[in-house]
């Protein structure tokens, strides 16, 4: 995926984003925020994994998309479950915690390392592959080359 | 506590203490060029980067405050430290450009990475270099006051004493050895922190027989007093927001997540990496060890809750006492191991910001100024002496201005953001970013983080650094689209695409 025309308005999406979660944060719409706070987040990693303005598909079906997917459900599941259990003790735990906050720790937790974590390892290749590296250095030699015969001409 | 296990901490902490200097001073060895001893530049592997970075990251807030907010107001706080996964999405975001940033120029501090990116531009230098000192300054004061009063509160000993003897040796190996001797002995720190947090999590089970009977104690409890201190429970104090605004939690989300990737503790080891390919490896080796020393601190609120709940022990009349209490309840060996860890993250996020504090002043600031240094070798000796007298002007101020440190303790995590992200973040992902954007970006946020602290407040229950960072961006983004590009260096333009 060619994202060249889109780098301008990811960045600007990205300025609003940030513009949006303070505001919602100041009339304590927390959920929108959270939810926003997850695109905020994968838009940077977009950013971030693109080279030479290509994201990689593989990246993005794993690990991107899986860990917005797993954080905003997380998010969800710890809301729905504190307001079915707002001021009394839960009727069942998950992994002993509070079913509220079990997902803070299954999905939020070890979801996004299991995800973000594991699959920077597993993908590492499309992030920066070896031939990437090294065409990278080549290049700025073959620059650096160039100014020094420009610097002795 | 008896005398006997007093002296056992002693001599387990600082044993700790003296085997970090002797690492520091071995390290000097490793330090031959101006790039090595600011930078550590392209030195190490991805185990002690991460270890380094896990407890640089991780200060002593992280193992004492930390766990005192959790007892006090419930989970929300268990957002910032499960964020483990944060170190990972710090390094897809930013890691092979600042890597590889160190491979088109002479890359040993942040300044110089501004300096490649934005054309030598000395105001972007300069305000960055003074938002970021004022972040690390803050760090530093409150890392030594907490290692201190440890002491203090321990043995009785005077802070000043405590302070010079730790914090005194901390500056000699940190002077010494420069960044080379503080990712070493960081990466230390940070095993310990990690044994600590193993040993005290198979405790919290013994302990309490698990997390159910925790949510039980803690939704029942009702309100405890012993003497003049209550502490009241409910329910919702373990359900995945606490007893705090929600928009706090939300903050507490995306904070410390998106905020890694700002952290100049985070930044600077991306180019002590030797091989960018090993990124991976790093982000895994910092998230599991983070995992561990999140957990850490989760258990401890979580055994202090538990036994203050049950009648175990006493209401804490100081929230932040709760690792103490918890680890007094647990005996010697939790003692000896949850002092050596809290000494140690104290220590590690200490040098840290002392090299950081110590490369701006003797190297970035007045090349910002226009006052370069002629020879390595120079600039070097002005550093160890400018390191030296930053660490103990810093204990001195930390013990003795207890109402400042205090102020200043309201800086840190925020107000690096604040300095990084326009650089960094946005400079580094676009290239249309540009000298007048990112000059307005930084300035709007030195002056609104000073403005803080005269007393400037902000709407709504968000943490005041937030709407800080978002005006800071915004300034970035919209005046750099408004005005022209200016990349004029095709090896920047080959980073940028990378």
């Amino acid at each position: 995926m060619n994202i060249k025309d889109l780098r301008t308005p990811i960045i600007i999406a990205i300025a609003i984003l940030w513009a949006a979660i303070t505001v919602l944060g100041w009339y304590g719409m927390y959920m929108p925020g959270l939810y926003l706070g997850v695109v905020l987040m994968m838009l940077h990693l977009v950013l971030g994994v693109s080279i030479k303005n290509k994201v990689s598909k593989k990246f993005l079906i794993y690990p991107i998309i899986p860990w917005a997917v797993i954080w905003v459900v997380s998010f969800y599941l710890s809301d729905k479950y504190s307001a079915m259990f707002q001021g009394m003790m839960p009727t069942f735990t998950i992994l002993g915690f509070h079913p509220s906050f079990s997902w803070t720790i299954i999905l939020y937790w070890i979801g996004g390392v299991l995800t973000l974590t594991l699959g920077f390892v597993l993908l590492k290749d499309e992030w920066l592959s070896e031939k990437d590296w090294k065409e990278f250095k080549g290049k700025v030699k073959k620059i650096e080359q160039k100014e020094k015969g420009g610097q002795q001409s | 506590m008896s005398t006997g296990v007093k002296f056992a901490i002693i001599g387990f902490s600082f044993a700790m203490l003296i085997i970090s200097l002797l690492i520091g001073l071995w390290a000097k060895r490793k330090v031959k060029s101006a790039k090595e001893y600011f930078g550590s530049t392209g030195l190490f592997g991805p185990l002690s980067v991460g270890l380094s970075s896990t407890a640089a990251v991780a200060s002593a807030f992280a193992l004492v405050g930390v766990p005192g907010i959790i007892y006090s107001t419930g989970n929300a706080m268990n957002f910032w430290m499960l964020s483990s996964a944060a170190f990972a999405m710090a390094y897809i975001i930013l890691g092979k450009k600042v890597r590889a940033m160190s491979e088109i120029g002479e890359v040993a501090s942040l300044g110089d990475i501004s300096d490649l990116r934005f054309n030598n531009n000395k105001i972007i230098k300069g305000l960055m270099s003074v938002i970021i000192f004022l972040g690390c300054i803050a760090y530093l004061a409150a890392q030594i006051k907490a290692g201190s009063e440890l002491f203090n509160n321990l043995l009785g000993w005077s802070p000043i004493v405590t302070g010079l003897i730790i914090f005194g040796i901390l500056t000699v190996y940190t002077a010494i050895s420069g960044e080379v001797g503080g990712l070493m002995t960081q990466a230390f720190q940070g095993f310990v922190m990690v044994v600590a947090g193993i040993i005290i999590i198979a405790s919290f089970f013994i302990i309490t027989g698990g997390f159910e009977n925790v949510l039980e104690v803690v939704s029942n409890a009702g309100t405890v007093t012993s003497g003049d201190i209550s502490k009241t429970f409910s329910p919702g104090f373990l359900d995945a927001w606490g007893i705090l605004p929600r928009s706090t939690a939300m903050a507490w989300v995306i904070i410390p997540i998106l905020g890694t990737v700002g952290q100049p503790q985070v930044l600077t080891r991306m180019y002590a990496l030797k091989d960018p390919k090993d990124m991976p490896k790093l982000g895994l080796y910092a998230g599991l060890a983070h995992m561990i020393v999140g957990f850490f601190a989760l258990v401890v609120a979580y055994g202090a809750l538990y036994l203050v709940g049950s009648g175990e022990i006493a209401p804490l009349a100081v929230a932040d006492n709760a690792i103490f209490a918890y680890a007094d309840y647990l005996g010697l060996y939790a003692q000896l191991f949850v002092y050596a860890a809290v000494l140690a993250a104290a220590m590690s996020s200490a040098s840290m910001f002392l090299t950081l504090s110590g490369n701006i002043i003797a190297r970035d600031l007045p090349s910002a100024l226009g006052k370069d240094f002629k020879s390595e070798e120079k600039q070097m000796k002005v550093a160890k002496i400018t390191i030296f007298a930053i660490g103990m002007l810093s204990i001195l101020f930390s013990l003795t201005s207890a109402e400042m440190v205090a102020i200043l303790g309201t800086f840190g995590w925020g107000t690096l953001m604040s300095g990084t992200f326009p650089v960094f973040i946005i400079g580094l992902l676009w290239k249309r970013a540009n000298s007048k954007g990112v000059i307005a970006g930084l300035g709007l946020s030195l002056a609104l983080n000073v403005a803080f602290l005269l007393g400037m407040s902000w709407p709504g229950a968000l943490p005041w650094y937030v709407n800080v960072i978002t005006i800071s961006i915004l300034a970035t983004v919209f005046v750099s689209l408004f005005t022209e590009e200016d990349i004029s260096d095709e090896k920047v333009e080959l980073v940028l695409d990378l």
